[in-house]
């Protein structure tokens, strides 16, 4: 029961994707946060509260089209830039 | 049976819209590429072909346009080379190609796939809708299984579904359209199923988003798999110019094609999009340099684009109606407060606004799936407030229109559980008889527990739900929810909430059966008899299936208790009553359970005639319905008893060919321990313990009373001499001579008496025998209480065996001849000889000592124990069982005609002699040939006919 995703702690995820996204996709993705990137691709960061949300989460990157370019797991203290 | 518990129900129908082939667009860029990829795939036999890439990529479009060009300018199968692939056997025996084949005609089953497939039953009834579409026979036994009081196994209804697959004449294609919803592995793995057995002549066309979790490598290796992605799907530099040159009347140079497709990167909605944004503007560089030039998401940058060219009316309403999954005019007024949705629909799909008619009456529509999320994503931003009463309207008009499972949907996602509640309440007895309680659970659980509790009968169902699922623990909270409301008041305040009167009255019966089953799985037997018995007295007298359910329960239970006279009685009644509603299969499959109780009982012959009646009707029936395959294994076990072994031997065969399939729950380790029981027959007493823990691993628990597999196995020990290792298994399984004695515990008990006169003849301490002799005593008191003849004669043979150990003749020879008595006129053999070397020596003594009283009435028992002894010394060197736990192939019974055919195929006889023969067409023994094909899983003449030898077909 040691694996992050298990404890009742929610874990901090960054969704990037190819593109830049409206704000108007912030409650569709369940509230992430929509940061866009000089680079042309945008971070949706935010709690997610396990895996079977992280998955549901992919899920809505699946269907809207996106292109999906990373996943990553960052500890609460640290910030994408 | 739903009209019998409640009137006005509502109905679980089948939503033709999800079998539409959408229907031909006239503008349209032609993708001769593909359409020819397409064309190649249906060459492959048993072919599947899958569309695999993210949403937008025109997979749907592709598909239909590919069916809709087929089956409107009539072009046939490329059917002639097909089957000249498909015979290219290793053999490269000439085999027959019928030209007509060529001939068949294009058929196509569609399928459009939502969530609620997740339930296997809704997907499996789906399925079968689909394919009645192009063969309506198709089916017609799989229904039925559906349809029965026990759920089948899963496998048993997919090959009762190939078997009737098989036997349409014509290829066919079946479409299944955004399998990516799928998410539950029953589902996956039931589409595995199919496609490693697939008949010859269907193929799959799966499109979805991701690639699905089927065995698409062995497909692939198997030169069955053709793909299109997303790198095919895209739309070419051409393709792309046609579209938005041609297509959509824009006049754009080469370069803003360029420029449009890089940036889209021939992503098709996304184009399309941007055609839409263009059409009717002066400045389109303008727009595509602005386009091209920014970095934000095509859908995004495009959607709204598109939107804000359009009025505010459409704009209103695209985003009203974005909640739905599926749009009526008269469902967009409802919602819209709009008079004219109909002409509005018929607008959008004119100006290629997404919108894809699911219907040719243009009454159903949808989103283009993309386009119904962005429209979300908008509506949630602009008007989140709105979000929840344009659900609430939603759940209403479907509630008015009798479409309760988008009613509840939606009353879930307005949040208005009071309203779901009523509708999921409603609903549920309907769907719990149409095996879709998965569904109806997941609904149940979205809503408040506090809301359920003060509702019986949804408690009652929320309790029966978890009990299907095996969920027995958090069933009792229900149950006892659902039974504080037939306690009188305590507390006045308690708010009861009831929909269903008619189930609220028949709660105390409903309750008491809920609790029978529950028993009955955690293994409480008194408790199931009693509540059985409970649901019997309160159910009414037209409560068919409450009772039908209760006689069941209360057949199995006074079976574990070793009523068997009871349970005969109970479960005769169980039988007629599942004939009486047309349940045949499960009525035939009851046999198994009647069988048992009369081998328990030493009524082998009535067993074997029960047995061999029910696979006649089986034949004539249906080839393959579930339980046939422990009808052999059960004959085999008979004939064994019998002493027929050859016999035994081939039924045993036949039972492991129609494997799991035809079973019922718990074959596996069945199979096993009889496999155990010829190995140790043949000597084989270590293959007998490999089998025996082959069968340790594989055994399911079921309501029926099973041997134990280590009880099994302490006895091949004994035989071994290792009786440490069958002392041992007693002491860790707590099997002591003291015990209580119960019907469940006898075949233990029986094992223990043979560890502990084993043990005395190596120690010679008398107390061992004493223990041994007192246990016998007491079980052969409870067997003739109990009526079991079968026990009966085992328990006295044990009996004269522990006389004879201690050289008690007297007793030995008074205890063997009561057992003689009782097993000579049902033919037991192995039952004695299976004891070996003591019991052939106590026989031999046995023989000497009536011959020397010379007693008239002797002359039968005489013979029988010639019979016995001959039997001793049989050879019992036979050929092995295959061990090959992987064949592929599904062997079923063959019809009488088939066997026919089959048998001249076996000559020299060619096709057209065949038919003259038979006195029918060629085209009917080519269909015959095909289906003895597929069921032997031959590819040619020569193999059917070898394999059709092996099975003692000819």
């Amino acid at each position: 029961m040691s694996h992050p995703s298990d404890s009742s702690q929610p874990v901090v995820y960054e969704i990037r994707i190819a593109g830049h996204l409206s704000s108007q996709w912030s409650e569709w993705f369940a509230g992430l946060t929509v940061t866009l990137d000089a680079d042309g691709t945008t971070w949706l960061s935010g709690p997610v509260i396990d895996q079977a949300a992280l998955y549901g989460l992919l899920k809505k990157v699946r269907d809207t089209g996106l292109t999906l370019i990373a996943v990553n797991q960052i500890s609460s203290k640290q910030e994408h830039p | 049976m739903p009209g019998v518990f409640y009137n006005g129900s509502m109905s679980v129908s089948i939503l033709a819209t999800k079998l539409y082939i959408p229907a031909s667009r006239s503008r349209i860029v032609a993708r001769p590429r593909l359409i020819e990829r397409l064309n190649e795939g249906l060459q492959r036999p048993s072919g599947v072909t899958l569309i695999s890439a993210s949403a937008g990529f025109g997979k749907t479009t592709l598909v239909s346009e590919w069916v809709n060009q087929k089956t409107e300018s009539g072009t046939q199968w490329p059917a002639a080379t097909r089957t000249r692939a498909r015979r290219k056997d290793e053999s490269g025996a000439p085999t027959f190609q019928p030209s007509s084949l060529s001939l068949h005609p294009f058929k196509v089953a569609w399928l459009s796939l939502d969530e609620g497939d997740n339930d296997l039953a809704r997907f499996l009834t789906y399925l079968v809708a689909a394919l009645q579409t192009i063969a309506p026979s198709i089916g017609a036994g799989v229904q039925a299984m559906l349809q029965a009081p026990q759920p089948p196994p899963t496998e048993a209804v997919l090959t009762t579904l190939l078997n009737e697959l098989n036997t349409t004449p014509d290829d066919f294609v079946l479409v299944l359209d955004d399998y990516h919803v799928i998410e539950a592995q029953p589902v996956d793995q039931a589409l595995t199923f199919l496609l490693d057995h697939l008949p010859l002549q269907m193929h799959w066309v799966i499109a979805t988003r991701e690639d699905p979790p089927l065995p698409l490598a062995r497909l692939r290796a198997r030169g069955q798999l053709t793909e299109l992605r997303a790198v095919d799907l895209r739309f070419t530099s051409a393709e792309a110019a046609e579209f938005l040159n041609q297509v959509m009347g824009l006049n754009l140079s080469v370069e803003d094609i360029t420029a449009l497709e890089n940036r889209t990167e021939g992503w098709i909605t996304g184009l399309q999009l941007a055609a839409l944004s263009m059409q009717g503007r002066s400045d389109t560089a303008g727009f595509i340099q602005a386009f091209t030039g920014s970095h934000r998401f095509v859908l995004d940058y495009l959607m709204e684009e598109v939107l804000q060219r359009q009025p505010e009316q459409v704009r209103n309403f695209l985003l009203e109606t974005s909640i739905l999954d599926r749009l009526s005019g008269p469902l967009c007024n409802a919602i819209t407060d709009q008079a004219d949705s109909k002409a509005m629909l018929e607008t959008l799909e004119r100006a290629n606004l997404f919108v894809i008619p699911l219907d040719d009456q243009r009454q159903w529509w949808r989103y283009h799936h993309l386009f119904a999320e962005v429209l979300q994503a908008h509506l949630r931003e602009a008007q989140s407030d709105r979000v929840s009463e344009l659900h609430q309207r939603a759940s209403i008009w479907f509630e008015q229109h009798d479409l309760p499972a988008d009613a509840i949907c939606h009353a879930l996602a307005a949040k208005d559980f009071d309203r779901a509640a009523n509708l999921i309440e409603r609903v549920w007895l309907a769907m719990d008889l149409s095996y879709q309680s998965a569904t109806w659970l997941s609904w149940v659980k979205a809503l408040p527990v506090e809301l359920i509790r003060t509702r019986p009968v949804m408690c009652l169902g929320y309790a029966w739900a978890l009990l299907n699922g095996g969920e027995l623990e958090a069933s009792e909270t229900w149950l006892r929810a659902a039974e504080r409301w037939l306690e009188p008041p305590e507390n006045s305040s308690a708010q009861l909430v009831v929909v269903d009167e008619a189930q609220f009255r028949s709660l105390p019966a409903a309750l008491a059966g809920a609790r029978a089953y529950r028993a009955l799985a955690v293994g409480d037997i008194p408790g199931t008899i009693g509540y059985a018995r409970q649901t019997l007295a309160l159910a009414a007298e037209d409560d068919q299936l409450r009772r039908t359910q209760a006689m069941a329960l209360l057949g199995m239970a006074e079976y574990a208790n070793g009523d068997l006279v009871s349970a005969e009685q109970s479960l005769q009644a169980f039988q007629a009553n599942l004939q009486q509603v047309g349940d045949l299969a499960t009525a035939l499959g009851i046999t198994f359970i009647l069988a048992n109780i009369k081998l328990a009982q030493g009524r082998l012959r009535e067993a074997i005639r029960d047995y061999q009646q029910t696979l006649q009707r089986v034949n004539r029936v249906t080839p393959l319905i579930i339980g046939v395959s422990d009808f052999y294994r059960g004959l085999s076990e008979l004939w064994c008893e019998q002493g027929d072994l050859e016999t035994a031997q081939q039924h045993l065969l036949i039972a492991q060919k129609l494997g799991e399939q035809a079973a019922l729950t718990g074959w596996p380790h069945r199979l096993a321990v009889a496999q155990a029981r010829l190995q140790e027959i043949q000597g084989d007493l270590a293959g007998a313990l490999a089998w025996l823990d082959e069968a340790e691993r594989r055994y399911v628990r079921s309501p029926l009373p099973d041997r134990s597999i280590a009880a099994l196995k302490a006895r091949v020990w004994i035989k071994q001499g290792k009786l440490a290792e069958a002392e041992s298994w007693a002491r860790t399984h707590g099997v002591t001579p003291e015990d209580a004695l119960s019907y469940l515990g006898e075949f233990e008990h029986l094992t223990l008496a043979r560890v502990l006169i084993a043990r005395y003849k190596t120690d010679r301490v008398n107390n061992t025998l004493t223990a041994a002799c007192r246990l016998l005593a007491r079980l052969l008191q409870a067997a003739e209480a109990g009526r079991r003849t079968g026990s009966v004669i085992e328990i006295l043979t044990l009996q004269a065996l522990a006389y004879h150990a201690q050289d008690d003749l007297t007793q030995a020879f008074a205890s063997l001849e009561r057992a003689l008595l009782l097993a000579e006129p049902e033919g037991y053999v192995r039952i004695f000889v299976d004891e070996g070397e003591p019991i052939r020596l106590l026989i031999l003594d046995f023989r000497l000592w009536i011959e020397k009283q010379k007693r008239d009435q002797d002359q039968k028992t005489n013979r029988y124990v010639e019979k016995l002894l001959a039997a001793f010394t049989q050879p019992t060197a036979r050929p092995q069982l295959t061990t090959d736990k992987h064949q592929s192939a599904m062997i079923e019974p063959l019809s009488e005609r088939e066997l026919d055919v089959l048998r001249l195929l076996g000559t020299e006889l060619s096709g057209p002699e065949i038919a003259r023969r038979l006195n029918v067409s060629l085209n009917t023994v080519r269909t015959h040939t095909k289906n003895i094909y597929s069921k032997l899983g031959a590819n040619n003449r020569r193999v059917a006919i070898r394999r059709a030898e092996e099975l003692d077909l000819l």
